[in-house]
């Protein structure tokens, strides 16, 4: 026992309980509270939620089955949802990439460039893809076009944000040594980081061109072009086996395309 | 020749890396740097290429003023020195060519460079570079897949690319085991020899910087407490520099065989 040899030193007495993690809890349960009170909140009421659970079964039923016959209808929408998706990956995802370097602070050529770049950003961020979509529609016209601007607006908003993280992280040596060499900026970003974050910048293009296809499906339902727009028509005229079946379509194609993009991504690293 | 006229850095932090530092290097000379850590040897080096700015005094290389010139002349200097570093400094992801051609940028074009549509004289040059320190057979490797000792001869190759008349070289074997220090070492001073380079090493391993050190200079808490020859450097000398006495962790052991 070499243990038993060494002379037992003091130990250092255990520092008190930090109290953040209870009191944060009890927060979030009376702010839980709040928002779901008679008075203040929502007023949810789960026993009458369970005994009305059956009155949805109606409705529900009026789905089953699904009507294939119109599958042949849903094809053209189907590839412009796809088309739409491509198209604001490709344009936003090429955009994003110069915005992440002049968002991050090891790229950015001064301050001044790296502050007005994350405030645009964090001010695109701020709005959902449906809104843009919206005032597209209502500022040029219903069809594809509005769709695909929300979207690149969209992408720019992740893609920058989720990349300019990577590149503060990227290992400084190479870009000490670019610059070093006497190398410009440019040139510094384009050899020194840019083959850091390339297989990030990949793989955060792949997940967005996921993210569009699924809201390329929503867009359609404020008149931005795509399957949405059969959605609407279909929940309008309670054409529900008609619904289901475009449902089941959508499904079917974020799963492909997830599989797909997973594949990929795998393959990168 | 670089001169150090009265040259000082003072950090953000206010600690005083380098004091008033007066120092002529003249061409074509190898000269060792020794000192502990925290001793002003990498600002002493980062000063000549202006990647550490000047507090006070300056740095001049032919007569030119490093502290005072602007960023398209900073660029234009910096591109006569190459720079080794202790940690290699390599873009990992990339071939090993890429990285060498790293040497290039600040004469191949910007627009040929951001498409990597390199002129065939500049891969040569990248190649020839690549021959000299012995693994042209790598060029098209990835350069995470080679070990230390390559490794930091693709660091040396990337700063021959730049064909340089000034090499710097910040601790260049302190990652490396014994052996491969001493071919690192070696190919540094071939290059010196044969191509005229003045080299400028830090190291802190005392038996290489007596074998290697044409001249050897050694710092302390950001002063010049020593410069002479590699010959005259004693024990005694180094016991100054260190402001202790020395032990086996300073030398790098195993009998330095110097080519």
């Amino acid at each position: 026992m070499t243990a038993a040899t060494a002379p037992r030193s003091a130990r250092p007495s255990r520092p008190p309980r930090s109290i953040v993690g209870p009191l944060g809890f009890l927060v979030f349960l009376a702010i839980t509270w709040w928002a779901s009170s008679e008075e203040f909140g929502l007023g949810v009421d789960i026993p009458r939620l369970v005994a009305n659970l059956t009155r949805g079964a109606d409705i529900l039923a009026e789905f089953w089955p699904p009507d294939f016959s119109v599958v042949p209808r849903t094809i053209g929408p189907m590839l412009e949802t796809i088309q739409i998706a491509v198209i604001a990956s490709l344009i936003g995802c090429a955009l994003a990439l110069p915005i992440a370097f002049l968002a991050s602070r090891v790229t950015s050529p001064n301050v001044a460039t790296y502050l007005v770049d994350r405030g645009v950003l964090s001010v695109v961020r701020a709005l959902p893809d449906v809104l843009y979509a919206l005032i597209f529609v209502a500022a040029l016209s219903i069809g594809p076009l509005p769709g695909i601007l929300a979207l690149i607006l969209f992408n720019i908003a992740v893609v920058a944000k989720l990349l300019s993280e990577t590149v503060d992280g990227v290992d400084p040596g190479p870009l000490e040594a670019a610059r070093a060499s006497g190398a410009n900026r440019l040139l510094t970003v384009r050899w020194a980081v840019l083959p850091q974050v390339l297989p990030n910048y990949v793989a955060y293009s792949l997940y967005a061109f996921e993210l569009n296809i699924r809201a390329s499906a929503v867009l359609g339902i404020v008149g931005a072009g795509g399957i949405g727009n059969l959605i609407n028509e279909y929940r309008r005229f309670f054409q529900y086996d008609n619904l289901l079946m475009v449902v089941i379509e959508i499904l079917l194609l974020v799963i492909i395309v997830e599989w797909i993009s997973i594949w990929l991504r795998r393959k990168l690293v | 020749m670089i001169r150090f006229e009265n040259a000082s850095v003072t950090y953000p932090g206010g600690v005083h890396a380098l004091k008033n530092i007066t120092l002529e290097i003249p061409d074509g000379q190898m000269m060792v740097i020794v000192g502990l850590s925290g001793a002003g040897k990498s600002t002493l080096i980062r000063a000549i290429n202006g990647l550490v700015p000047l507090s006070a005094g300056d740095v001049t290389i032919d007569s030119v003023s490093v502290r005072h010139a602007k960023p398209k002349q900073l660029r234009e200097i910096r591109s006569r020195i190459g720079m080794i570093f202790q940690t290699f400094n390599l873009v990992n992801r990339t071939t090993v060519l890429n990285n060498v051609l790293m040497g290039r940028l600040h004469d191949a074009g910007t627009l040929r460079s951001l498409l990597a549509w390199y002129k065939p004289e500049d891969v040569e040059i990248a190649m020839q570079a690549l021959e000299r320190v012995g693994i042209v057979e790598k060029a098209y490797v990835r350069a995470s897949n080679l070990s230390g000792g390559q490794q930091q001869r693709v660091g040396i190759a990337r700063a021959l690319a730049q064909q340089p008349t000034i090499i710097l070289a910040d601790e260049p074997v302190a990652s490396l085991d014994p052996p491969t220090s001493h071919v690192v070492m070696r190919d540094l001073q071939r290059i010196n020899r044969d191509l005229n380079m003045t080299t400028i090493i830090n190291l802190h391993f005392l038996d290489l910087a007596k074998v290697y050190g044409e001249r050897i200079i050694g710092m302390r808490a950001g002063e010049l407490v020593y410069d002479g020859t590699g010959s005259e450097a004693d024990e005694n000398v180094f016991r100054d520099i260190y402001g202790r006495s020395l032990t086996a962790d300073d030398m790098l052991g195993e009998a330095a065989a110097a080519g």
